[in-house]
């Protein structure tokens, strides 16, 4: 067991208030079961290897077992294909007569009519591909030659993956957090809290109206019994201070996981102190996710300003060749997102005919800076604005000579951006989401839901992702039954996503093992009209 | 459930339901609890010939070249068809590594037949994720992989009978055809190498 998981462990148990929570180190050296585990790696980084039928293998990452059955080690369905639990109790229980006589939340693929294994059988097992009472393994499992020690580590890591107490479940509440970093927009937390609530009081509603408190069937507990609670983690301070904030607050409240919430021009310390914490932090509203491969606890809507600038290069490398290198300028304000959204473009525009400048004007520069700034641009093929809506409202005069101008529809308000008529039409959007007659239907849904519950609509966007999360959260622990693994959790959420029918301002969601943006493209788009807000696309959905 | 969504869409142009490999679990390892024999257990696979009409599509290779699905089809050379993407860790490995190891033992006849895998996660494997992929595998010359928009990767999924509504849903399917035209034998659950270049080569004599 690692330190973390310890401490998670006891934090849940015993209601333990001194626990040391806070005092946990972001990282834990890797116990050589769980390297095994997860990245299929011996001492040494020397990689596993599993032999299959006819000569086929697996090795190092690929022969991990997480590939299969997981962080959470509960296993998985893919298709026709149920790879079943292998977390420590699902193995070891005794025999039972049905699922219902074991004291083990219900995963899919679990078996109770099966001798219990010992660390031998199991050892058998992984070696030779031999299960309980004889029977081969399913041709996908397969056999790994680990020595005693590797093999004894690998069990011992399975034995703790044990589904136990989890912080922030009671028998009667479920305990959810929400994040608001100090920076983020004010009209728009509100906006975001407001659906937020209404949803929990909705869900709690009809959990308590729907049937009596009954337990005969273990499905029927987490429906029953649960009330949602939420916690409103409002940071405060420098960006440095917000790891230490989170966990007082973690330890003073815990919580099952974290939903939604609204960031400003950074995410990165709520998406480390997830990561450490091992808590899932659910589609945050942030224009600039931390884009991190490390990352499993996160999941986002989209790459936000990321993939923007994605878009926005997929037509700038699209232009016809020329015989010179081309001009391209970026302006955006210090302390937002821009700075980091202009750096990815640049990067991706890096090694092609591009010579890129960067324009910045100051935080709390009055705007007639940036008309100085634009007007002295001077000739370029691209002009690229990360702006945000007061100060495209005062962009002034359109300079002389610019080829083309680029826009975030995400910074700029998208259909709403004030975008004075003389630069429409040189003006193209990033537009990181479905289009709006396209995506009408879809957002009638959360708009109605406001309507009813007069709530104030005044973040549109950000408001109907708050509520596209909550409503993915609560049909994923529909379907998790009273299996509160926070692992199991991300892991039902990365299968169940790309069945959703209502999936708002975006196209399509899916995401997988190692996905964490669910909508990966979006349109370059323009106004159609010298004023107003209709906004038409100027090709086809583009994936970057 | 996903089940209503396990249609095959060539069944009723089936003409039989000829299983050619029969590979199952070897019965004395099913039923033995000795079962010292430290050979791993190959699957069952079920075959049919089903006639599919190509459809129309422009895919994206992992060159990043747009090609139509229908002219890559019917270059004149045997075609080997599969379905996977490149962050599914369970089965696509598995297919990906047994269509390599097919490359690998058709020696030199490798160039006269054109494996294809197309992607059912189009928006995350772009031809650079698909190009990576291709290389993990030891993909030679022969072996194309492809990625398009959503509804292109749809279609052709629908028109070759292995649409499951979503990525994670899916099952493991080999598609042969010898050529432009000809019925496809479809290899349903995990073939081997073996039983691929087997089936192959009977098809190969047939035509």
């Amino acid at each position: 067991m690692t330190m973390g998981a310890r401490a998670r462990w006891f934090c849940g148990l015993a209601l333990i208030t001194a626990c040391a929570w806070s005092a946990v180190p972001p990282t834990q050296p890797e116990t050589l079961g769980e390297a095994i585990y997860r990245h299929g790696a011996l001492p040494g980084g020397e990689p596993i290897r599993g032999e299959r039928a006819a000569g086929m293998y697996v090795e190092g990452n690929t022969a991990a077992c997480v590939n299969c059955h997981r962080r959470s080690g509960l296993g998985m369905q893919e298709g026709h294909l149920t790879i079943p639990p292998v977390a420590g109790s699902y193995l070891f229980h005794p025999r039972a007569g049905t699922i219902d006589d074991l004291d083990l939340p219900f995963v899919p693929g679990m078996r109770a009519d099966r001798d219990p294994y010992t660390d031998a059988s199991l050892a058998q097992a992984i070696r030779d591909g031999i299960g309980m009472g004889g029977k081969p393994l399913d041709v996908l499992m397969p056999r790994f030659k680990l020595d005693d020690a590797q093999m004894a580590a690998l069990i011992a890591y399975l034995k703790q993956l044990s589904p136990g107490a989890v912080p922030g479940v009671t028998d009667s509440v479920l305990h959810f957090a929400t994040i608001f970093t100090p920076d983020s927009d004010p009209v728009a937390r509100q906006g975001v809290l407001d659906v937020l609530n209404r949803f929990f009081e909705d869900k709690n509603h009809y959990t308590r109206a729907e049937s009596p408190r009954m337990r005969s069937s273990r499905r029927m507990m987490f429906k029953v019994n649960r009330h949602w609670e939420l916690h409103v983690w409002q940071l405060s301070g420098a960006p440095d201070t917000w790891e230490a904030q989170l966990r007082a607050k973690l330890q003073a409240q815990p919580v099952f996981a974290v939903i939604s919430g609204l960031g400003g021009h950074t995410w990165a310390p709520v998406q480390r102190f997830c990561e450490a914490q091992q808590l899932p932090c659910l589609f945050p509203n942030v224009d600039l996710p931390v884009d991190a491969e490390s990352n499993f606890e996160t999941v986002y809507f989209s790459r936000g300003v990321l993939l923007e600038a994605e878009l926005m290069a997929h037509a700038l490398l699209a232009m016809p060749d020329k015989a010179t290198e081309r001009k391209l300028v970026q302006v955006y304000r210090d302390g937002d997102v821009g700075p980091d959204a202009a750096a990815r473009l640049r990067a991706t525009l890096n090694g092609h005919a591009w010579h890129v400048i960067s324009e910045t004007i100051p935080a709390a520069a009055s705007a007639s800076a940036l008309r100085a700034t634009l007007a002295r641009v001077g000739p370029c093929d691209a002009l690229v604005l990360w702006l945000r809506p007061q100060d495209i409202a005062a962009l002034g005069p359109l300079p002389a000579d610019v080829k083309v101008v680029y826009m975030s529809g995400r910074m700029g308000g998208l259909d709403q951006a004030p975008l004075p008529t003389a630069w429409r039409h040189l003006t193209h959007m990033a537009y990181p989401f479905d289009l709006p007659e396209h995506r009408v239907v879809q957002v009638d849904y959360p708009l109605g839901w406001f309507r009813l519950r007069q709530i104030p609509v005044v973040a549109q966007q950000v408001q109907a992702d708050t509520y596209l999360a909550c409503i993915i959260l609560s049909d994923t622990l529909n379907h998790m039954v009273d299996t509160f693994v926070r692992d199991y959790l991300i892991e039902r959420i990365e299968e169940m996503l790309e069945h959703r029918i209502l999936t708002g301002y975006y196209p399509h969601l899916a995401l997988a093992p190692n996905q964490r943006f669910a909508s990966k493209g979006g349109y370059l788009a323009h106004f159609a009209e010298g004023t107003g807000t209709r906004v038409v696309a100027d090709g086809d959905w583009i994936a970057p | 459930m996903k089940l209503r969504a396990r249609h095959i869409a060539g069944v009723a142009l089936m003409a039989s339901a000829l299983v050619l490999t029969s590979v199952g679990a070897r019965a004395d390892e099913a039923v033995d609890g000795m079962h010292d024999s430290h050979q791993p257990r190959a699957a069952a696979v079920t075959a049919s010939s089903v006639q599919y009409v190509t459809p129309d599509l422009t895919l994206t290779r992992q060159d990043g070249k747009q090609v139509s699905l229908l002219k890559e089809m019917d270059d004149g050379r045997p075609v080997v068809l599969n379905f996977i993407f490149t962050t599914c860790g369970s089965i696509c490995p598995l297919m990906s590594q047994v269509f390599g190891q097919f490359q690998h033992k058709l020696g030199p006849d490798g160039a006269h037949v054109h494996l294809m895998s197309i992607s059912i996660d189009p928006e995350e494997d772009t031809p650079p994720r698909l190009r990576e992929y291709a290389q993990r595998f030891g993909a030679g010359p022969g072996w194309q992989h492809y990625t398009g928009t959503l509804a292109a990767s749809q279609a052709a999924q629908r028109a070759f009978g292995v649409y499951r509504g979503d990525k994670m849903s899916h099952a493991p399917v080999t598609l042969l055809r010898m050529a432009p035209g000809q019925r496809w034998l479809r290899l349903e659950g995990f073939v081997t190498p073996d039983e691929l270049l087997q089936n192959y080569r009977q098809l190969l004599a047939a035509k």
